[in-house]
């Protein structure tokens, strides 16, 4: 496959996603809405209790909003256009359709990931827009972010994009059903790791939590309960990568058209 | 095997677990004509195509397309293949443009050029932005053949493609069809509907339980059947006493208008007449019994349920 036409098989995938407007708006409000939300009540609470309630932007609000952004919404987000990126060809027939015109099946599943990831950093980099604008607006005279930190926190947040986007996107390749990925995905993700990281019998079983691995990364103030080291935060987070990848890709190659 | 065909199967063999789909099959199809292929729901059709395509591996066997074999060559077979098996499908919340946009994509570069030339052809240009929720199922089929056609395609494999079509529907892709052939394609047509195979085909293969039973030009397949007459007179029970026995008569029966008579030799038919007139039988209409396509369809597959 040349590179002309990996770009263009890239762009039509991209395509077919942003043209998706219940998707694009459900992403939308989960991660630019909940953020402008996020800001907009804290204004409030500011504006009606200055003495008890810090103003909404600044570093303070900063940070709030950089962490939901990467672990949460903004996260939630990346799933829903991964899964869908991922499942789409097999829940529509398309898949076969696609298979028939001798393009390799593995062509097929490589231009997912790439698309899923740069519609969910356009949507999150929408969010993060709304974000600096907030802090910046609404600091209320206190302080605020560096540019280093902001490039920084930009970085972290499209970190955490690519490997959830790229998660969603394998493991919806792996199951071909839009519902069992999302609720595996986001089962695991927002449930079920929230729940194993409080567990501290599992000891450094939970080092391999991706939440555990990306937080150690994160670049504001705040933690996720865990501390695992750098390298292994590392090695968690290209396993996760990896892995599910790798399972997307022999689905798809093995999948009966 | 040549090049002549356009399809070769050489002991093409398709189990799903204990069930055979397709046992030793062989099948030839020449190259640009129109060739039907026949068979009752799960006789295996679409395990045919579906192995011709890729979209499964077959158990034992070879098969060519254009002389190459596939699997081994199918990326480069394929493109030149355009293909629907069972339905076309589509994704609804793009137009029917974008949606030719993503086949494109995956074909290549000259692909991307022939989306406009080929929603001329099919009918859709004025809709072509539409989205295809809003596409009638007709409207779908057509969109599945402009995506075939993006393929420059020396084969077309189109997997029942009358269905959803209205009666004007059915006319125009049988029109496109033929300029299809014309043009020195070959079609490969799996349809239910044998009257439109009929119609529409040169050659056609009748496959049951997953075995080719019959293959070969239309006229050829139709040869053997054994003509009958259909008589309409005034007085069918006195005209079926006086044939039962006739020696001209290998079998009569009656019908509403009549009788319905198997002649024996070439001049049967005129001796049959002289009979019933010569008895003062006004007979209003004698005429060969059309050899259907249908007809022969359901012979050759209730003779192999009988066989078997």
């Amino acid at each position: 496959m040349t590179a002309a036409i990996a770009w263009e098989m890239v762009s039509v995938e991209v395509l077919r996603l942003r043209r998706n407007r219940a998707l694009m708006a459900f992403a939308g409000v989960l991660s630019i809405v909940v953020i402008a939300l996020f800001f907009g009540y804290s204004a409030l609470q500011h504006a009606s209790d200055p003495a008890h309630h810090a103003p909404a932007g600044g570093s303070h609000g900063f940070g709030h909003a950089v962490k939901a952004l990467g672990l949460y919404f903004g996260a939630l987000t990346a799933m829903l256009i991964g899964t869908e990126a991922g499942t789409a060809d097999v829940a529509s027939g398309v898949f076969r359709d696609l298979v028939a015109t001798g393009r390799s099946r593995l062509a097929l599943f490589a231009v997912r990931a790439p698309a899923a990831i740069a519609v969910s950093l356009a949507v999150n980099a929408v969010a993060f827009a709304v974000t600096l604008g907030a802090t910046f607006l609404l600091a209320g005279g206190t302080a605020t972010p560096s540019a280093s930190l902001i490039l920084q926190s930009a970085g972290w947040i499209a970190l955490c994009d690519v490997i959830l986007a790229a998660l969603a996107v394998g493991v919806g390749s792996l199951t071909g059903s839009r519902s069992v990925t999302l609720t595996a995905v986001i089962g695991w993700q927002m449930v079920a790791t929230m729940l194993l990281m409080n567990v501290r019998s599992l000891g450094s079983v939970r080092d391999g939590l991706l939440t555990a691995s990306l937080g150690q990364l994160m670049p504001v103030p705040g933690d996720v309960g865990i501390r695992v080291g750098t390298g292994v935060a590392i090695l968690v987070m290209a396993a996760w990568l990896i892995v599910p990848a790798a399972g997307g890709a022999w689905r798809t190659c093995r999948r009966d058209a | 095997m040549t090049t002549t065909n356009i399809i070769e199967t050489r002991g093409l063999g398709k189990r799903f677990g204990e069930r055979p789909a397709v046992i030793d099959l062989n099948l030839t199809v020449p190259r640009a004509c129109a060739f039907g292929f026949l068979g009752h729901n799960g006789a295996g059709k679409t395990t045919l195509i579906r192995m011709l395509l890729g979209l499964t591996s077959p158990d034992a066997g070879e098969m060519r397309i254009a002389g190459r074999p596939v699997p081994q060559d199918r990326a480069v077979v394929l493109q030149r293949v355009g293909a629907i098996v069972e339905e076309p499908h589509f994704h609804a919340h793009l137009t029917g443009r974008e949606n030719l946009r993503v086949a494109a994509a995956a074909r290549g570069p000259a692909a991307r050029g022939r989306i406009e030339p080929a929603l001329r052809r099919v009918g859709l240009s004025d809709r072509g932005d539409d989205r295809v929720g809003t596409y009638s199922q007709g409207m779908r089929q057509r969109l599945g053949v402009a995506r075939c056609l993006l393929a420059d395609p020396e084969l077309l494999i189109l997997d029942e493609p009358m269905n959803g079509l209205d009666p004007g529907g059915i006319l125009e892709l049988r029109t496109m069809i033929a300029g299809l052939t014309d043009e020195g394609r070959t079609v490969f047509l799996s349809s239910h509907l044998l009257d439109e195979v009929e119609k529409t085909c040169n050659a056609a293969a009748v496959i049951d339980r997953g075995r080719i039973i019959a293959q070969g030009p239309i006229s050829e397949l139709l040869r053997d059947q054994r003509a009958e007459l259909d008589i309409d007179c005034a007085d069918g029970r006195t005209a079926l006493d006086l044939l039962d026995s006739h020696p001209s008569v290998a079998a009569a029966q009656r019908t509403p208008d009549g009788v319905r008579v198997t002649p024996v030799g070439a001049d049967g038919a005129a001796a049959i007449n002289a009979r019933l007139v010569g008895a003062g039988i006004a007979v209003s209409r004698l005429q060969p019994v059309h050899d259907s396509l249908e007809r022969r369809f359901l012979e050759l597959t209730s003779s192999v349920g009988d066989a078997s």
